[in-house]
């Protein structure tokens, strides 16, 4: 399939990459050019602006930073469409962002999905994300092949926004997920027995999960390195909070994890992993 | 003085009254001329025919997105205001929207002052408001004889957007309080205890505020009818999140008590008095 590829960072390029591996023919576009090159040199190319990224291709594929960024390459795609484009977005945004700007593209004659990812780095380069995907059936169905190369465990969740409300659900449990087993390591730690011992022992109940086996694995090596940096974490949990608000939704348990990932950026800790939310833990208890 | 008026709500509609039996020659502007139809006031087609005819502007609205459309929007009052005259942005909004807002207007020779109000309806009505201002002294100094016609208690914060930061920090304080009463009459109830009693007791000791004076009443009296309408306090709460967000700030508290009144609005009690805080806690 012809697919043109907008946004390169550390996510964009390896899910660039695993389309060309996969066969498709590949057109990139990235604000900054030299950020183009290792995909060009994997045998891509290089378009001049997100409507040339579009033009001539049957789907155009988006991974950006943030709402307002989607909603800019977006407008270029649409000036750039042939009838029947179908236009992806797999950044991490707010439904109602995603449905506002699915809206306009369809005024334009693209069909859109929002298909934010989970999975991080190690998942893109991968090709393992998770993907959960908002949108219209026909346009799913086109899109498939293309997730296919990037993903493994890739769900159709329902129509336009349906996927960034999954993302913001995918966030709450992990990021409340992430604060849980920092605390019970916290709770260990204060207590005097050995947190290595109670992961171990937890793992094997009700209490496991991913989280406590990835991240409480790197808290116990104090492995800050991201990983999800917490300052994209607290972006997202900033979309659950709005949109609670929005919609008078009581979430108090997001609330309070929304606030350790604020004290978390603010505090100097916004590039390393989510998991540094121990080290505010420790120095709230004195246990630095 | 010529002084104009946009936004005779609940509490613009007693200020601008003041303003006007001050003996200062009032001009207005609605969205709706009939809702103003009755004011002893010249009634504007824009708000940029107001500006014309004015040296000072009030504005007292809902939103960061209202004042800007009002200030710098088509037939706006950037439109209208000479150079000199000076807007009082009485609204609460987002410190960031003053400060923005204020910088366009300065453009044009015209001055802003964010001057954001505490006392709610009552507090109108009485002239006896909490006035929080940011912006330059001598612009405040200018329209300091106006704000005495509405307030008893004006202080000068600082530079623009400042009146809006401390009218946040004044509502983080002030809802928090409405919980921590609520929580206290729910649990004085859920012990058999006669809640009129205990708030009667805690009214002579540390615990006393004005907040458990008037709202901790309202409990015991189970009046939920708006003095200020929660849907309002929500609002608020928006922008304090979004500026101690901005800063890296934790406020766990505020964030708490952000996700009660998030439940007050699912029950649709926005339109009354924040005191129903207390009926969320007995749904739970």
């Amino acid at each position: 399939m012809k697919i043109g590829f907008i946004g390169l960072g550390i996510m964009g390029r390896p899910m660039a990459l695993n389309l060309i591996k996969g066969g498709h023919e590949v057109t990139v576009w990235a604000r900054r050019a030299e950020s183009m090159q290792p995909l060009l040199d994997a045998g891509a190319k290089a378009a001049a602006s997100p409507a040339d990224a579009a033009h001539g291709n049957e789907l155009v594929i988006s991974m950006v930073a943030d709402a307002p960024d989607v909603a800019e390459v977006m407008r270029g795609v649409a000036t750039g469409a042939a009838p029947g484009l179908v236009a992806v977005d797999m950044s991490t945004i707010a439904p109602a962002a995603a449905r506002k700007i699915g809206e306009a593209l369809a005024a334009a004659g693209v069909d859109f999905v929002d298909a934010p990812v989970s999975g991080g780095e190690v998942g893109a380069i991968a090709g393992t994300l998770s993907i959960m995907a908002g949108g219209s059936q026909a346009a799913f169905a086109k899109a498939r092949p293309a997730f296919e190369c990037m993903g493994k465990n890739i769900v159709h969740v329902g129509a336009s926004g349906a996927g960034q409300v999954t993302k913001a659900a995918n966030q709450i449990v992990t990021g409340m997920g992430v604060l849980a087993v920092a605390e019970a390591f916290a709770f260990a730690a204060k207590n005097g027995v050995d947190r290595s011992k109670v992961r171990e022992a937890l793992l094997g109940g009700f209490a496991y999960s991913k989280i406590l086996e990835n991240h409480g694995q790197r808290m116990l090596d104090r492995n800050f390195k991201p990983g999800f940096k917490s300052w994209m974490h607290e972006k997202d949990l900033n979309i659950v909070m709005q949109t609670a608000h929005e919609l008078g939704l009581c979430l108090p348990g997001s609330a309070a994890t929304a606030q350790m990932f604020n004290a978390m950026v603010g505090s100097g800790h916004g590039e390393e992993d989510s998991i540094a939310v121990l080290k505010l833990l420790e120095s709230l208890s004195g246990q630095a | 003085m010529k002084v104009g008026f946009i936004g005779l709500g609940v509490m613009g509609r007693p200020m601008a009254l003041h303003l006007q039996r001050a003996g200062h020659e009032l001009a207005v502007w609605a969205r709706r001329p009939d809702s103003v139809a009755d004011l002893p006031a010249r009634i504007c087609a824009t708000p940029a025919e107001l500006g014309r005819c004015c040296e000072v502007v009030f504005t007292v609205i809902t939103s960061s997105a209202d004042v800007e459309g009002v200030a710098l929007g088509e037939n706006g009052l950037i439109e209208g205001m000479a150079p000199g005259s000076v807007l009082v942005d009485c609204s609460t909004i987002a410190p960031e929207a003053a400060r923005k807002i204020a910088a366009q207007l300065a453009g044009k020779g015209i001055h802003m002052l964010d001057a954001p109000v505490s006392g709610g309806a009552q507090g109108a009505i009485d002239a006896t408001l909490a006035i929080m201002a940011g912006g330059e002294a001598e612009v405040l100094e200018r329209v300091r004889p106006l704000l005495d016609c509405l307030g008893k208690r004006i202080v000068h914060v600082g530079p623009n957007g400042a009146g809006q930061v401390a009218k946040a920090c004044n509502q983080m304080i002030m809802v928090a309080a409405i919980q921590a009463a609520a929580e206290a009459m729910r649990l004085a109830a859920a012990a058999g205890v006669d809640c009129a009693k205990v708030k009667q007791a805690l009214a002579g000791g540390s615990a006393a505020s004005r907040v458990l004076d008037v709202m901790g009443e309202r409990m015991v009296q189970r009046d939920f009818a708006a003095g200020i309408e929660a849907r309002l306090h929500h609002k608020d709460f928006g922008l304090v999140m979004e500026a101690a967000r901005q800063s890296g700030v934790p406020v766990p508290l505020a964030a708490v008590v952000g996700q009660q009144l998030n439940a007050l609005m699912a029950q649709g009690w926005g339109r009354d008095d924040t005191a129903s805080l207390l009926r969320v806690l007995e749904l739970q």
